[in-house]
């Protein structure tokens, strides 16, 4: 037995480590949590399950993380695609500008809601004290302490912290086009509008799609800034899933209840990451 | 367009990006009375060092910052121990059918589960193993964290090797294990420097394990102690900022030094940079 799995499975024992410790650390917990969320008191149960649909704070903070998902990726792609193609067609200066625009994205998201807070702060924050400089009244403007503009306030965090991401994909995207076919176009008297819609854009499909998916994925699960910055609030303006779900777990030490929600999150998750495995099979 | 108006508009998105991290460094080496002024003082300002004297003073931060670089440089380690053979052996050696591409997969998917969904049981596992508010239960975890983004990259690095390198090496009675160590390894060393470098940014930065499964002052790495002094009633922005700007420094630096394969490390080697 032995002697034929080293004949045809000569690279087993290299790959074993790293499979068992993934399947003790990540398969073994989401099994053990289906566990958890289907246990009640006295056994078996779906209470946990039924709870989740009438649970309306839960559906909020769902369509709060989809329209933060979803207003926060449209931005961030609009703006990193500008970029890209902007910074693209500078000449000199080009990888000062690019080197500078890539910072917010690498900082730890410890420090980037420590400056937003520095910013946003209504009485004390530097957004509010350039405001009053220029004449204009700021007792009204709260951003992300108050209610009506927080979860705009945490959005535009996100924009800059994770523009330069979709910026730096884009533009490599950009730079690794094949350059024939564009000089081909131009050639044949293809305007620049008509070059970037027939070429440039459906060659950059690929990346485009890895991009959006990428990003989608991290955005379903944002909680750290969020944490940060507003703990959801004021009120329960600006809570998103995960952060409901840490609450549930941590806050409550409702377990069952935080892994039936979890498996929502996850389900959610997969969906995503299924298109993403194909396209990068694809694009390999 | 011409080009002023390029330069201007790149101008000012550069400033959007830098301004507040700029911002962040005034606060962090200004006096409590300047903090605050308005208008806000952006240059002219008498710089101290004041904060960071009094943030590491006590040693709860200093404390988190060696237990961030203890957790950090070990999950690396680990990580890179297994998932470098794991990688040249998915990629080299043979395999019956498709099988060496279904367990890459399978091993990248781990990486695409949202924290949330393990953490609870990853909370109640640690805590029945007395690994709770331990580093050696948070390297744990950051190692399971890293390890498929090692897979995933040291693979892309393996297949951009010649074969016939190890061919040589093996025809001169080399075992793998000895081809990988004195052949391969050497030929993949920025491969194996750009891994390092991002395993590293990423255990630095992570929040939410750290969060639930490190919260004594003892264990707890340095975001979550930073978090922890940013309360809403009473901050000591200075102190605040100064703690932050340590957090941020290390991972500028090792950006800058991965910074051919940034592309590469942040797309997972799905867009070639």
């Amino acid at each position: 037995m032995i002697r034929t799995l080293r004949r045809s499975w000569p690279g087993v024992p290299w790959v074993v480590p790293t499979v068992v410790l993934l399947l003790a650390l990540t398969i073994y917990p989401l099994v053990y949590s289906v566990k958890v969320s289907f246990t009640g008191p006295a056994g078996f149960s779906l209470a946990n399950y039924a709870r989740l649909l009438q649970d309306r704070l839960f559906l909020q903070a769902m369509a709060q993380t989809l329209l933060y998902t979803v207003v926060a990726l449209a931005i961030e792609f609009a703006l990193g695609f500008a970029l890209a193609l902007l910074v693209d067609s500078l000449g000199r200066g080009r990888a000062f500008v690019r080197a500078g625009l890539l910072a917010p994205m690498l900082l730890p998201p410890v420090v980037v809601a420590i400056i937003w807070r520095l910013i946003y702060n209504p009485q004390f924050g530097v957004l509010n004290g350039t405001l009053r400089n220029l004449g204009i009244h700021t007792s009204a403007l709260t951003w992300a302490s108050g209610e009506r503009g927080a979860l705009a306030s945490v959005i535009l965090v996100d924009v800059w912290e994770w523009t330069p991401f979709l910026f730096l994909l884009l533009s490599a995207g950009l730079q690794a086009l094949p350059q024939e076919p564009l000089e081909a176009a131009r050639m044949d008297g293809a305007s620049p509008w008509q070059v970037f819609r027939d070429i440039v854009l459906p060659l950059l499909k690929p990346v485009m799609t890895l991009v959006i998916l990428l990003r989608t994925m991290d955005l379903l699960r944002i909680f750290d800034q969020i944490f940060i910055l507003t703990q959801g609030g004021p009120g329960f303006a600006t809570e998103t899933v995960s952060l409901y779900i840490y609450r549930t777990a941590f806050r409550f030490f409702n377990f069952g209840y935080a892994s039936a929600m979890s498996f929502l999150a996850l389900g959610l998750t997969i969906v995503f990451a299924r298109s993403l495995m194909r396209l990068m099979r694809v694009s390999r | 367009m011409n080009s002023t108006v390029k330069y201007a508009l790149a101008l000012l998105a550069l400033a959007a990006a830098v301004a507040p991290i700029y911002w962040l460094v005034t606060i962090s080496i200004k006096r409590d009375i300047d903090q605050f002024a308005v208008p806000p003082l952006w240059i002219h300002f008498q710089p101290t060092v004041r904060h960071y004297v009094e943030s590491f003073r006590g040693g709860n931060l200093a404390r988190s910052l060696w237990n961030s670089t203890f957790v950090a440089s070990l999950s690396t380690l680990l990580a890179m121990l297994l998932g470098v053979p794991a990688a040249y052996g998915l990629e080299r050696l043979r395999w019956p059918r498709d099988w060496s591409r279904k367990i890459g997969f399978w091993i990248l998917s781990t990486r695409m589960l949202p924290p949330i969904a393990t953490i609870v049981p990853l909370f109640l596992m640690l805590r029945r193993a007395g690994l709770l508010n331990s580093r050696p239960g948070l390297i744990l975890v950051y190692t399971a964290f890293n390890l498929p983004f090692v897979v995933w990259m040291m693979q892309g690095f393996f297949r951009e090797i010649p074969r016939e390198l190890e061919e040589a090496a093996m025809m001169d009675g080399d075992s793998r294990l000895g081809t990988l160590m004195r052949v391969v390894l050497p030929v993949a060393k920025p491969g194996l420097a750009a891994t390092v470098v991002f395993c590293l940014i990423v255990a630095w930065n992570e929040f939410l394990f750290a969060l639930i499964l490190t919260q004594t002052t003892t264990s707890t790495t340095l975001p979550v102690a930073i978090a922890s002094r940013v309360t809403q009633y009473e901050i000591r922005w200075g102190a605040m900022s100064a703690a932050g700007i340590v957090a941020m420094i290390p991972v500028l630096v090792f950006a800058g030094l991965a910074q051919r394969y940034l592309v590469r490390g942040m797309s997972l080697g799905a867009v070639k940079g």
